[in-house]
């Protein structure tokens, strides 16, 4: 790992941003940061930074702060006077290079998941302020390459991993094959109009977790839900697009979402253990496209899956025995206060839960959410690196027993593995869905 | 001396108190013609009970995580804040020109008290200031606005400790005194001391979006 | 003997009456506030016939004044009374005041004449400063 270590600290990183930057003018810089500050910000921008008092108080919240032995760079406050403060100061008079610290900085060096929010005496929305930089870096061309990637693919596919059109229903028949194996009168019902429930996924589950599908389906089928799948555009509820400030694809990919459930007639919206699909679903994509909250109940895994145990439609057949740690994805937990109900779930599966401190709305993020993991392998020791503190958190839940580390989230999964492997914590990393497949209780199996 | 002590409590005091309460009312009301212009969601999304909420716990000395972990800050701030507005609000000899001036008079303070309390508001300054040179994160974000509205808010208590003390040049000190006061004052809509009139509208929007969409305690 | 009260006894009367004046100003050199309870400054300073004498009052009345029916009544002076016969802590009866009426009473003649001490702590000087 020395290798492309020193090479991202060497400055030169990821073409997204190096290409970008290279077409940049000071004029067209100019009447970027401008035009979006003028005709796309009003009275929050304007009020939270004539408030704020300059205190630092929120840098304790922040996980890359904490984690590069308080480096003020890494302050949110700082992040926000490296970026916002100055394109306002010097009313968007600033160099090519300043946009590429400040992509760097918004794109990779904050997960947007308003832990910093929280210790803003004044609630300060540092988070928003962070994407009002994104937007303008957005607006620039100027956003990492991969990240916008994954946004060029929801803009041609409707989905984040180029998922093509038949791939789609073809991957959910062939986990409907497979999943015949253990319950031979298994569906997975697709297009059924008038379902209770549309189940939604983000596209790296068809991509390369469809296990996750076949799970589902299983848990579906044996609390007797009366559920379905879209087989067109509108499967995936995933928004890249709402992280790198393009929100008219944000808003394209929400009508889409919302309007197939329409099409489908369904009573809700059921989606799997994702954290920012559910911002985007139940926070962001909804007020873009004007409705206050969300036009459908949105109805996260964690609480779907609480629901499911405590109606008693799944039944535990004998607890998962390995002690497991829980991690609190910030958009769930502080975007959705899912926080009990994760407890609930991880009692009623497990035997053994050890809380990992801080935890609920105060919980350390993984570092993965916001976007960052998608800025791709460039960006991957930043994150790393900037997440020092997780690896202590969870090094002390490890050190209280916990074999199992349970993040109900795609990106806290993938990010928090990173953490794992790198810091060698040792911990399995497991999804809700895993674990109630591994303990429900089962119609027998179908013998060979 | 008559002449300066006339201006500064006399024509100036009503500038500043014409500023004050002008200037806090026209920024409030050109911040929600904003929102109502730009931003009209956000009155959406307001609810009385989390913003309530929210204020509550942040206006409460170690009722919210932060305030905890910070103890040392949380006992100066609030020390320093309820000072800083009681002392003036409450002092004998500024009810007492009130009085004079208006035939209007209040509860007061016993001067020992408001001595002490105005050496809180200097210590509390003294503080901040260090913290400001000596907190790497803090000097980070410090840009020389910080100095100067502390500076303000220092003056009048500093003036008018020394005042009362009768340290130094009486009648200029208190003449000083007077014209801090209207400084600050004046300067309170127009700088980030505005921070006494917008955080609490700041707080419950945050409150709001936490409470009734997020279900989730903001602090 | 005779001798001897001769020169003594004009001496002693020489000395008395040298003294009186000085026996006066101790008399008078501050505001008397024993009326208050807990008074929050050191009493007034004012050295009643030096203050007279520099602003040029003969008339008692302009400082000792009496209402009626709150009315300034001419040609009646007060001297003789207390100010807190009239104008108790509370303010009582319509009057003023007794905090006040000794500041308006002073800090309003010097306003008027654009002299004299109108400060707090021109007058309410700190112990051990004067």
């Amino acid at each position: 790992m020395a290798g492309p270590l020193k090479k991202e600290k060497a400055g030169v990183v990821d073409e997204g941003i190096d290409v970008g930057i290279s077409r940049l003018s000071e004029a067209k810089i100019q009447s970027v940061i401008n035009g979006v500050i003028e005709s796309e910000t009003g009275a929050r921008l304007k009020t939270y930074v004539e408030t704020c008092i300059h205190c630092g108080l929120c840098s304790e919240a922040c996980h890359y702060y904490l984690s590069h032995d308080k480096d003020p760079h890494y302050s949110p406050v700082g992040k926000v006077k490296q970026t916002i403060w100055e394109m306002l100061r010097k009313k968007g008079r600033v160099s090519p290079e300043f946009i590429r610290r400040a992509a760097i900085i918004a794109h990779t060096e904050c997960n947007l998941c308003k832990r910093c929010t929280q210790y803003c005496p004044f609630g300060i929305d540092i988070t928003y302020l962070m994407s009002v930089v994104r937007r303008i870096i957005h607006k620039l061309g100027v956003t990492p390459l991969y990240i916008q990637d994954t946004a060029h693919s929801h803009s041609v596919t409707m989905n984040q991993m180029w998922v093509k059109g038949d791939e789609w229903p073809d991957t959910l028949q062939w986990q409907e094959e497979e999943a015949r194996v253990e319950i031979p009168d298994l569906r997975i019902p697709m297009e059924k109009e008038g379902a209770d429930i549309m189940y939604s996924v983000i596209a790296p589950e068809p991509k390369f977790q469809a296990q996750l599908i076949y799970q589902a389906a299983i848990i579906m089928q044996v609390a007797g839900v009366n559920w379905t799948m879209p087989a067109s555009v509108g499967w995936d509820n995933s928004d890249m697009a709402m992280f790198t400030g393009d929100n008219e694809i944000m808003g394209r990919l929400k009508r889409s979402h919302f309007e197939t459930a329409a099409r489908l007639k369904v009573k809700k919206i059921v989606m799997g253990e994702c954290g920012h699909a559910f911002r985007s679903v139940y926070d962001m994509g909804n007020r873009w496209l004007g409705w206050s909250m969300p036009p459908f109940t949105i109805v996260h895994a964690i609480e779907f899956y609480h629901d499911l145990i405590k109606e008693g439609r799944i039944k535990i057949a004998k607890k998962y025995r390995p002690p497991i740690t829980l991690h609190d994805p910030c958009n769930v937990v502080r975007g959705g206060g899912l926080h009990e109900k994760a407890r609930y779930v991880a009692h009623a599966l497990c035997e053994n839960v050890i809380e990992m401190h801080p935890n609920r709305e105060h919980n350390y993020c993984c570092c993965a959410g916001g976007g960052v993991i998608n800025t791709g392998p460039p960006f991957k020791m930043t994150r790393i690196e900037g997440n020092r503190v997780k690896a202590e958190q969870l090094f002390v839940a490890k050190t209280k027993g916990a074999e199992v580390l349970v993040a109900p989230c795609h990106n806290c999964h993938s990010g928090l593995h990173d953490i794992v492997h790198h810091y060698e914590i040792g911990l399995d990393i497991k999804f809700f869905g895993d674990i109630i497949y591994e303990v429900m209780e089962k119609p027998a199996q179908a013998g060979p | 001396m008559h002449t300066f002590y006339n201006v500064v409590s006399g024509p100036l005091a009503w500038i500043a108190f014409i500023l004050f309460f002008g200037g806090s009312i026209y920024r409030i009301v050109r911040m929600l013609m904003l929102v109502a212009e730009k931003e009209k969601f956000i009155f959406t999304y307001m609810s009385w009970r989390y913003s309530l909420r929210s204020i509550l716990h942040w206006i409460i000395p170690f009722a919210t995580v932060s305030w905890r972990r910070q103890p040392v800050l949380t006992v100066i701030t609030f020390a320093f804040h309820a000072c800083l507005i009681a002392t003036p609000l409450f002092l004998l000899s500024h009810v007492l020109l009130w009085d004079e001036a208006f035939a209007i008079s209040w509860w007061t303070l016993p001067d020992a008290v408001a001595d002490v309390m105005a050496i809180i508001v200097i210590l509390g300054a003294i503080y901040f200031l260090a913290r400001r040179l000596t907190q790497p994160d803090v000097k980070f974000i410090t840009s020389a606005s910080d100095f100067v509205i502390l500076a303000i808010v220092a003056a009048p208590f500093v003036t008018g400790f020394l005042a009362y003390h009768q340290w130094l040049s009486y009648p200029l000190v208190m003449c000083l005194h007077v014209l801090a006061g209207d400084i600050m004052l004046a300067a309170i809509p127009f700088t980030r001391l505005s921070h006494m009139l917008f955080s609490p509208f700041t707080r419950a929007y945050m409150g709001s979006e936490f409470g009734k969409v997020r279900h989730a305690r903001d602090w | 003997m005779r001798t001897v009260t001769l020169i003594a006894l004009p001496l002693l009367i020489g000395i008395l009456l040298a003294a009186t004046p000085a026996w006066s100003q101790e008399e008078m050199t501050v505001v008397d506030n024993t009326n208050f309870d807990n008074p929050q400054r050191t009493p007034s300073v004012f050295v009643h016939d030096a203050h007279n004498e520099t602003a040029g009052i003969d008339d008692c009345a302009t400082c000792h004044h009496v209402y009626e029916g709150g009315r300034l009544v001419e040609d009646e002076s007060s001297e003789d009374r207390r100010c807190s016969e009239c104008h108790d802590l509370e303010g009582s009866d319509g009057q003023p005041p007794l905090i006040k009426a000794f500041h308006t009473n002073c800090k309003g003649c010097h306003q008027e004449q654009k002299q004299g001490p109108i400060m707090c702590g021109e007058c309410h000087i700190k112990a051990g400063i004067h």
